[in-house]
């Protein structure tokens, strides 16, 4: 602590930044805090549309205080779709429940299957291994739209088409490749000794594997998650594609907010926007801490 | 599981899985009674009355057990969503609301099916087509275009329609001065309005265009305010519409497909008339919003422009009008009144309304089995009887039916509906032949230069003209 | 460490892959393509089982491994293969006439292409500014959070939320902020200039435009990368060298700069690949205009394929692409692999 004390005022305001590692104290926050939130700012804005009536969203000047409403968040679950009409029942409840179950699913089966052969690739590599992981990173370079074809004809032909099951597959193989190549250098990481002690011990290999490797990378397991959790929860041209009226995603229902008989329901898709983000924010911030230490070593060393 | 399953059938050989793929497809209906219609939708008004009028009312008379199962798709995916289901031989839809133009490129690749036997067996079904406005058989239905050949029926009809501020030009004093200066009468009611050419429109945005703290109708603006608006936008065909409309109605054309193959695009697309109609369109932006200078202006832009009170006069399509009137999306709800869109006056003193006409067809699909194909039928018989469609337009919507539109009561179900019918004859369309997109992205692109102001309009259509002479060629379109 | 031009034997296994190369070609030049596509399927997946067979007979690690390859295989390897072999045949989706074989055509027509070339150059264009602007923003940030402060963790997500927005309501809003009459931008300038600003209006506004949308949303996940060097540089090395009075920028070159260095590495190749598939956000703000001045090549992919249905031409250009990525991935590996060695 005697170290921060005797730092210069430019320092505290963190001026000075390239140090490296340590501590800085309220100086840096401040100035963190100001950057922080022209940052993010325009997200900002996007939750202050959301509880906007539809005359305030794009009131001249722009309105930053304004009595809140909570219409938008009620539309979003129930709206008339014609003057005068009842409201319908918009099926965004089931959206939101098909991202969380269609995303939670997928990382998590990417997880447990990509850790597997991430745990294989790194203890029996097979002649030409990293030409193999070579080749898995590819498959994540694909262009979406041009593969989509024979995709869908796979689905139709094996029934698969608009289920939860397919689309599911199909993403959990679109998370492979990174949680592979994740998790490959997190094993590759781990000192071997406490797995030789353990074999010599006379421990089965799964007992190795679940016993002594796994608790050793968790970090590695909250951060391949997050990142896996970022990059399907807004997936947009395979669930447009790929999903069904009943299976369909948030950011394909999303788009119903524009372009139709109105040009923005800005209110209406700000609201969805903001609900949308909520998950995915509380579970980065919960694995904040492992992200952080997960990306150090996921990447230090492949 | 289902993977897995795949994968040991794949590896049997495929003989093993041509057997298997043919049980999974006459699976699903082959048992009688319950039928489904699963119908790639849009995701609108239009769309989701239709699947709350269909719940309410329909009853099948053959006793079968029908639902209609609409997969919502939202309009800017809408297009994607259907051609990458139609191209992969999914199978998925018995139905689908189409726009027009894309009839060429699905029937040619055999998914869209030819109704001529359905018709001809049918009297019920001959009787609407009699009924049905000849516009929109032929831009909905016939392809090649203005053949006998039947593919579509009416789901939502569509034409573009002058929307403006009745505050603005219902003002006595407005209209004082615009009389000092024009020596001409400012119209207030929709008959004036009818008369308004594209003259008269380009006084409305001379003399309207205001800025910020001038007055208007007596009232201090805050904002700027601009006389006119219509489409200019790059996306999907959102100047191409008003573009051609402006080309028919000074005579010029567009590349003709019912000339083909003897009709050119070189000489037609940019002849001195097509020339002047462009100029002509090109004229008048400058007296809309500033966003029309970024070749944005689509036509959602102009009509939220129009909702949130910038705009005294906009052209756009009937589908949006109904937002404008509702006090929940629109800041001029109560001051808005409709007209027919306005047209060139031509020597003998009329009006050329000649326009391109919008709407969306629902068409059957080649791949239904007998039983799905009768009640798709039966369905689309139940949505063109004068009860359905008058339901629908009173819920919001249109119909192409003469018997409903021309009846009088007609126009007392919504404020626009009186310029519906008037407006149906001029209608044209675009091309429908498979190369569509072809040509209309490149001309999109091609206009939106010139609407940027990065060339003039006869470099513009040159460059159309040579590139579809090109094309169509290639595709034997031209000889 | 890997090399993939590294040359291995090739066993039966392998040679399986060019036989099902062959088989498919054959079967989608003869075959209608419902049928074509369950030969050139079953033989893949015959491939992929011989391959797991012989990882099985050698290494127990086969079998950790099968699932995840027989899964990569199926949705994604073997689609893939399929528009390979597509890009070797005259085939449009939208027609009945069956494929027929067109060797390297579409390979020529597409590199030959004047409108091909300019795409990838407006691409290119996008991609070097979007990803330095990326680079620059996300290091920025790396440096300002570097170190532990009251309040971090709430301050760093605040900064995290752009990367986890969905396109549409990026793309929809940051045109709302571009737009002269009520956006943002237009109002902060109007009250110094009376005038509205039209930012999209001329070619280089639309790139700013785009560039600046698209690096805000991405930044981010540069500074994550970054950080995570920055965390990983002992602290020792800079305890010596405060006690040696090196001075700050030096401290920065010599110390800091090694660690994050690969790091960067990694974060301008991931970019760069997004990058080079940049779509929704040009799709959602400018549609490529004015003009087709903002037209990117993943935006005339989308066209090719899918508008104007000439499906072999789009997989030849999709395999271009495809080319130039592997590429770029290998320079990567490269500069990764020097970073290991010292």
């Amino acid at each position: 602590m005697s170290a921060t004390d005797k730092k210069s005022l430019a320092e505290r305001l963190g001026l000075k930044v390239y140090s490296g590692v340590g501590n800085a104290g309220w100086g840096r926050t401040l100035f963190a805090a100001v950057i922080s939130f022209i940052y993010f700012f325009p997200v900002f804005w996007i939750i202050l549309t959301a509880f906007k009536t539809h005359n305030d969203a794009l009131a001249i000047p722009p309105k930053f205080i304004f009595s809140p409403t909570f219409e938008n968040f009620v539309a979003v679950f129930s709206r008339a779709y014609s003057a005068g009409a009842a409201a319908q029942d918009t099926g965004f409840a089931l959206y939101f429940f098909n991202s969380v179950f269609i995303a939670g699913t997928s990382v998590l089966l990417a997880l447990a299957i990509g850790t597997l052969a991430a745990f294989g690739f790194s203890r029996y590599p097979l002649r030409g291994n990293d030409t193999y992981l070579f080749i898995i990173l590819t498959t994540r370079m694909l262009p979406a739209i041009v593969v989509i074809i024979p995709i869908f004809l796979m689905f139709r032909v094996a029934g698969l088409s608009g289920t939860y099951i397919g689309v599911i597959l199909l993403y959990t193989a679109f998370n492979l490749p990174f949680t592979i190549w994740m998790m490959k250098s997190f094993f590759d990481e781990l000192s071997p000794d406490v797995e030789d002690a353990a074999r010599i011990d006379g421990s089965s290999d799964r007992r190795v594997f679940f016993k002594i490797c796994l608790p050793q990378v968790k970090a590695g397991l909250a951060a391949t998650a997050v990142f896996g959790l970022i990059l399907t929860w807004n997936e947009f041209l395979f669930a447009l594609l790929l999903t069904g009226v009943d299976t369909r995603t948030v950011p394909v229902a999303m788009a119903q907010t524009i372009g139709g008989d109105i040009g923005v329901r800005w209110g209406l898709l700000a609201a969805i926007e903001t609900l949308f983000l909520i998950p995915v924010i509380v579970v980065t911030f919960m694995l904040q801490n492992h992200l952080l230490r997960g990306v150090t070593f996921g990447t230090i060393k492949r | 599981m289902k993977h897995e399953k795949t994968l040991r059938a794949a590896v049997g050989g495929s003989a093993a899985v041509a057997v298997l793929s043919a049980g999974l497809m006459s699976a699903a209906p082959a048992f009688g009674e319950d039928v489904v219609l699963r119908m790639a939708v849009p995701d609108w008004p239009p769309t989701r009355i239709m699947k709350d009028l269909f719940d309410k009312n329909y009853k099948a008379k053959s006793g079968n057990n029908v639902t209609l199962e609409p997969d919502f798709i939202p309009w800017p995916d809408y297009y994607t969503r259907l051609s990458g289901s139609l191209t992969s031989g999914e199978k998925r839809y018995s139905m689908a609301v189409s726009d027009s133009q894309w009839l060429g490129a699905f029937i040619e690749g055999g998914y869209y099916q030819k109704l001529n036997d359905a018709i001809d067996a049918d009297p019920e079904l001959q009787q609407i087509m009699q009924d049905l406005n000849p516009a929109l058989v032929d831009a909905y239905s016939t392809y090649p275009h203005k053949s006998k050949n039947y593919y579509g029926f009416p789901q939502m009809p569509d034409v573009l329609v002058a929307y403006y501020r009745t505050d603005v030009f219902c003002d006595e004093g407005e209209a004082a001065a615009f009389k000092a200066k024009y020596d001409a009468d400012l119209p207030c009611t929709p008959e004036e309005m009818n008369n308004a050419d594209w003259d008269m429109v380009q006084k409305f945005g001379e003399f309207f265009g205001r800025k910020k703290g001038e007055t208007l109708s007596g009232k201090a603006l805050d904002d700027d305010f601009y006389g006119i608006a219509y489409q200019a936008g790059k996306g999907y065909d959102f100047s191409t519409m008003q573009i051609a409309s402006m080309i028919w109605q000074h005579g010029g054309d567009i590349w003709d497909e019912t000339k083909a193959p003897t009709g050119k695009a070189e000489g037609v697309v940019n002849s001195p008339e097509a020339v002047k109609g462009f100029e002509h369109y090109l004229s008048l932006l400058q007296y809309m919003p500033p966003v029309v200078k970024t070749g944005t202006m689509d036509i959602f832009k102009q009509d939220e422009l129009f909702r949130e009170g910038k705009v005294a006069y906009m052209i756009n399509w009937i589908g949006f009008a109904e937002s404008s009137i509702d006090a929940n999306t629109s800041k001029v709800s109560d001051k808005v009144d409709f007209a027919m869109a306005a047209g060139l006056k031509k020597a003998d003193g009329s009006i050329d309304r000649t326009y391109n006409i919008g709407g969306q067809p629902f068409v059957l699909m080649t791949w239904n089995d007998d039983t799905t194909n009768t009640e798709a039928l039966e369905f689309v018989k139940w949505w063109l009887s004068p009860e359905t469609q008058v339901a629908f337009a009173k819920a919001g919507g249109q119909s192409g039916l003469k018997s409903v539109y021309e009846d009088p009561s007609y126009n007392s179900f919504r404020p626009w509906n009186h310029a519906f019918g008037t407006s149906l004859n001029n209608q044209k369309d675009i091309w429908h032949i498979p190369e569509f997109f072809e040509l209309l992205v490149q001309q999109q692109a091609e206009f939106d230069k010139a609407i940027t102001g990065q060339q003039d309009a006869k470099a513009t259509l040159d460059a159309i003209a040579k590139f579809q002479e090109e094309l169509l060629q290639e595709t034997g379109h031209i000889e | 460490m890997m090399k993939v031009w590294e040359v291995y034997p090739l066993r039966v296994a392998f040679l399986s892959i060019p036989a099902a190369l062959l088989i498919s070609a054959v079967a989608i030049t003869l075959l209608p393509p419902s049928v074509s596509f369950w030969v050139s399927g079953a033989v893949f997946v015959f491939s992929a089982f011989l391959f797991v067979a012989y990882a099985w007979g050698r290494h127990a690690g086969g079998l950790l491994v099968a699932p995840a390859i027989a899964l990569l295989f199926i949705m994604n390897i073997f689609p893939l293969l399929w528009s390979f072999g597509l890009s070797f045949f005259h085939y449009r989706a939208n027609r009945l006439a069956p494929p027929r074989f067109a060797g390297l055509h579409y390979y020529e027509k597409v590199l030959t292409d004047p409108v091909v070339w300019d795409r990838l150059q407006v691409t290119a264009q996008l991609v070097v500014l979007t990803v330095s602007l990326q680079m620059i923003v996300g290091f920025l940030l790396a440096m300002l959070f570097a170190k532990q402060f009251p309040l971090r963790r709430v301050l760093l997500i605040l900064v995290l939320t752009p990367m986890m927005l969905s396109f549409v309501a990026v793309g929809a809003f940051f045109r709302y902020y571009y737009e002269p009459t009520f956006g943002l931008l237009s109002q902060a300038v109007r009250v110094f200039t009376g005038e509205p600003f039209v930012l999209l209006q001329s070619t280089a506004g639309a790139i700013a435009g785009i560039v600046f949308a698209d690096a805000w949303m991405w930044s981010p996940f540069v500074m994550l990368l970054v950080l995570a060097g920055l965390v990983s540089v002992p602290k020792y090395l800079y305890e010596a060298a405060s006690i040696d009075r090196i001075s700050h920028w030096r401290r920065f070159w010599n110390i800091t700069f090694p660690y994050v260095r690969s790091l960067l590495m990694l974060a301008l190749l991931f970019r760069t690949i997004e990058a080079f598939k940049l779509f929704d956000v040009v799709f959602l703000l400018t549609e490529g205009g004015p003009g087709t001045s903002t037209e990117t090549i993943a935006v005339y992919v989308y066209r090719v394929s899918f508008q104007y249905f000439k499906t072999s031409e789009s997989a030849a250009l999709a395999y271009i692409l495809l080319f130039t990525v592997i590429v770029l991935t290998n320079l990567y590996l490269y500069f990764a692999n020097q970073r290991n060695r010292t």
